[in-house]
């Protein structure tokens, strides 16, 4: 067992550890994409009607965030910590099921 | 008038350095001197931007990054909890026009802890009504000007004139018009 640090400790992320809490070498050991909740950036809100939708999926394939959660039948659910408000998915949907509405 | 320094804040793709640019371009047509730069490095969408603008009545000789502001805009409104971020090192009595519907109690505190004079406009639902997307950039300025009367806005105007043209310059001067008459003072 390496007695240096395996995992990254969450005060790196507010620039409060040092070089001794950090694993050696710069090594990234886990994804650290996700702790950043980038849903904030939003403008505009995309919201599924289940009722229009056909499961065709197009809006998981061109998410580019990706957003689109899927799940077992198919159908699709958005992870509002991550959708920056694009519209990709609202412009791509062949039923027009999604509708980007006004935050707040 | 001596120097004022303006520093906004923003993220890509709102207009922060477009927003910069129009004032100084409308200062210039008032005969004024001005000297305008955005931050560089995290010029993509979405990534916050800071853009620089000074205007004065003298030749302006400083052509640094604004570190110690008179004014600072928030463009961003989801910038504006980010109290520490954009409040550094402003100048005692400065004004603040930020882009809010509700004001965060933070702000109130560090605003009457520094004096500071706190203009707020609701530029998101001016954005939205007028261009039917997120530009808040000039929206904040017709705020600014109001607030601070650093140009005048048949200027600012006029600016928007040579900048755009066509159905955008009319969307740009109804948002300007309406954030000019809409913005409040904090008391």
């Amino acid at each position: 067992m390496s007695k240096y640090p395996l995992k990254m400790p969450e005060t790196a992320f507010e620039g409060k550890a040092t070089w001794k809490k950090i694993p050696l070498a710069g090594i990234i050991t886990e994804p650290t994409g996700p702790r950043y909740k980038t849903g904030n950036w939003r403008a505009l809100r995309p919201v599924i009607d289940q009722q229009k939708c056909i499961k065709c999926l197009l809006c998981w394939v061109y998410c580019p965030e990706p957003s689109i959660i899927r799940k077992e039948d198919d159908s699709v659910e958005i992870d509002y910590d991550f959708c920056k408000g694009c519209g990709i998915c609202a412009d791509v949907c062949p039923v027009k099921a999604i509708e980007m509405v006004r935050e707040g | 008038m001596s120097l004022i320094e303006v520093r906004w804040h923003g993220r890509g793709g709102q207009g922060v350095v477009t927003a910069s640019d129009l004032l100084a371009k409308a200062a210039i047509l008032e005969g004024k001197y001005a000297w305008h730069a955005p931050m560089f490095g995290p010029e993509r969408s979405g990534a916050p931007v800071v853009a620089f603008t000074r205007v004065s009545d003298e030749v302006i000789e400083i052509h640094s990054g604004v570190y110690n502001p008179d004014v600072i805009v928030v463009i961003d409104p989801t910038q504006v909890i980010e109290v520490d971020w954009y409040l550094e090192g402003v100048k005692d009595g400065g004004t603040v026009v930020v882009n809010a519907k509700d004001l965060p109690d933070k702000l109130i505190k560090e605003v009457q802890k520094k004096h500071l004079k706190l203009f707020y406009v609701d530029a998101y639902t001016i954005a939205l009504d007028t261009f039917n997307r997120a530009f808040y950039n000039t929206p904040m300025l017709g705020a600014l000007v109001k607030a601070t009367g650093l140009v005048s806005l048949e200027s600012v105007l006029k600016v928007i004139e040579i900048r755009f043209s066509g159905n955008i310059a009319d969307k740009n001067k109804i948002a300007i018009r309406r954030a000019y008459k809409e913005v409040k003072k904090y008391e």
